[in-house]
């Protein structure tokens, strides 16, 4: 499915919510399962700068694994995770932040929408530290970001799917992140609804600077999306750099 | 009908069933998401009373409430009785005989939640108590009405853990089971096919409610 990249004007709402730039992602991971015929590992060592990286490679390659094991939700066997001096993860410090104290964005591949929450509730739902007036001055501006305001009262099951994306999307983005982690969010769409929702991305992103992991095995949306490419492989790095390079 | 035993064991079955919504979430909690590797053994004793015969496990309870068990005489030294063939024994000993009719409906409905919605509210922020009140909580109403329910229905019809527990004390014990059984030893048989057609009539009630939260649709309406 093709996916154009157009010039587009920033969207001031997106850029007001905008703070400090995050660093650089550090990642030395090994994970090793043994539940399959011939076990499995990953074994991952890069660093990645702020911006969108792909990370790109055929099924069954790591890229989930990769990212469950930076946001927490699997624990490596050894190694470290960390942006600039702030570690997630370090086995020989014997570190390891708990999920929801890592403060990671994190879109899944099937958008995991609460069903029982509205869109509202679900974009709230990560700003429960906050007062209630921040909070929901953070909600609408968020919501009239990513234009699904008229979306609000309803529930995820009363939405299409390009819409859901954006309410996965503009949920993770609210919290203001210091690290994207999206696993195929977009796999499902047409390629005009994919244009605009990476639009809106990029936008955010190009005002909050943070890196962004980005999971597909389609090579278009590799040469439309990404700065960056790290091309997975049976659990290793087979290349890295900028896309024109690599692809 | 004596409707003295009725209300004692409706009152019962109440407190029953209030008295094991709060124990069996924290119970049902820990075995489903648990990975303990001798978690089976807790499972297999949680489900025991499904399998025991109620006499052997009312004589278990007998001992453990008596005077001479460390409960027993906890409790006797408090309040000067023992707890065997009084209603609060009675309220102990229901509570082990349903307990696996709550924790296995809601351990079956906290399993059902998608693991990928809880660690999509981890990411977000949300410790596990407040992922668990947020969200696994309301998406399995179903499986927690269906549990109280079930307590409750099995709390009204038991009769061995009662008579070996409770014995049948007028007003204190004697639930509506053990009055079925005394109006057939006594030939009353009409008394005795009023009584237990109110039984069967609020059972059947609270099994159809069961099952009509297994259909998908009334599953959906309770979210709204």
């Amino acid at each position: 499915m093709a996916v154009e990249m157009r010039d587009f004007a920033p969207n001031r709402a997106i850029e007001s919510s905008a703070h400090a730039a995050s660093g650089i992602l550090s990642v030395q991971i090994r994970k090793r399962f043994d539940t399959t015929e011939h076990g499995f590992e990953l074994d991952v060592a890069t660093e990645l700068p702020p911006g969108i990286t792909i990370v790109f490679g055929p099924s069954g390659a790591g890229k989930t694994t990769l990212l469950e094991c930076i946001a927490g939700l699997l624990t490596p066997n050894n190694g470290r995770v960390a942006i600039e001096n702030r570690i997630f993860f370090d086995r020989s410090l014997g570190v390891d932040v708990q999920v929801h104290k890592r403060k990671i964005g994190y879109v899944f591949q099937d958008l995991a929408l609460f069903p029982h929450l509205t869109v509202q509730q679900n974009i709230e739902y990560g700003l429960r530290e906050l007062n209630a007036a921040l909070r929901v001055e953070k909600t609408s501006t968020i919501l009239d970001s990513f234009r699904i305001s008229s979306l609000r009262d309803r529930k995820p099951s009363q939405i299409s799917g390009g819409e859901r994306q954006r309410v996965a999307l503009a949920r993770s983005l609210v919290t203001d992140p210091c690290l994207l982690l999206l696993d195929e969010p977009l796999a499902a769409l047409d390629g005009v609804t994919k244009t605009k929702i990476v639009e809106d991305l990029r936008i955010w992103n190009a005002a909050h600077c943070i890196p962004i992991l980005y999971v597909t095995h389609s090579r278009e949306e590799v040469l439309a999306l990404g700065d960056r490419v790290l091309m997975l492989e049976a659990g290793k790095i087979i290349a890295q750099g900028p896309t024109r390079e690599v692809i | 009908m004596d409707w003295q035993s009725l209300l004692l064991t409706i009152r019962l079955s109440a407190i029953v069933a209030a008295i094991l919504f709060v124990i069996a979430l924290p119970v049902a909690y820990w075995i489903t998401y648990s990975r303990w590797r001798w978690k089976f053994l807790v499972e297999a004793a949680v489900g025991l009373p499904i399998v025991l015969p109620p006499t052997v496990l009312g004589f278990y309870l007998l001992i453990a409430l008596g005077a001479r068990s460390p409960l027993g005489h906890f409790w006797q030294s408090i309040t000067g009785h023992t707890l065997a063939f009084t209603f609060q024994g009675l309220v102990i000993g229901s509570i082990i005989y349903s307990l696996p009719f709550a924790v296995q409906p809601f351990a079956a409905s906290f399993a059902a939640v998608d693991s990928r919605l809880i660690a999509a509210s981890a990411t977000l922020g949300a410790s596990k108590l407040r992922t668990f009140r947020e969200i696994i909580l309301p998406l399995s109403k179903p499986g927690l009405v269906a549990g109280i329910a079930l307590s409750f229905a099995h709390t009204m019809g038991e009769f061995g853990v009662v008579l070996m527990v409770g014995g049948n004390i007028p007003g204190v014990t004697r639930t509506v089971s053990i009055e079925v059984y005394d109006q057939v030893q006594a030939l009353n048989y009409s008394a005795a096919s009023i009584t237990a057609l109110i039984l069967l009539g609020i059972s059947f009630s609270l099994l159809s409610l069961v099952y009509a939260l297994n259909r998908r649709v009334f599953a959906v309406w309770l979210w709204k």
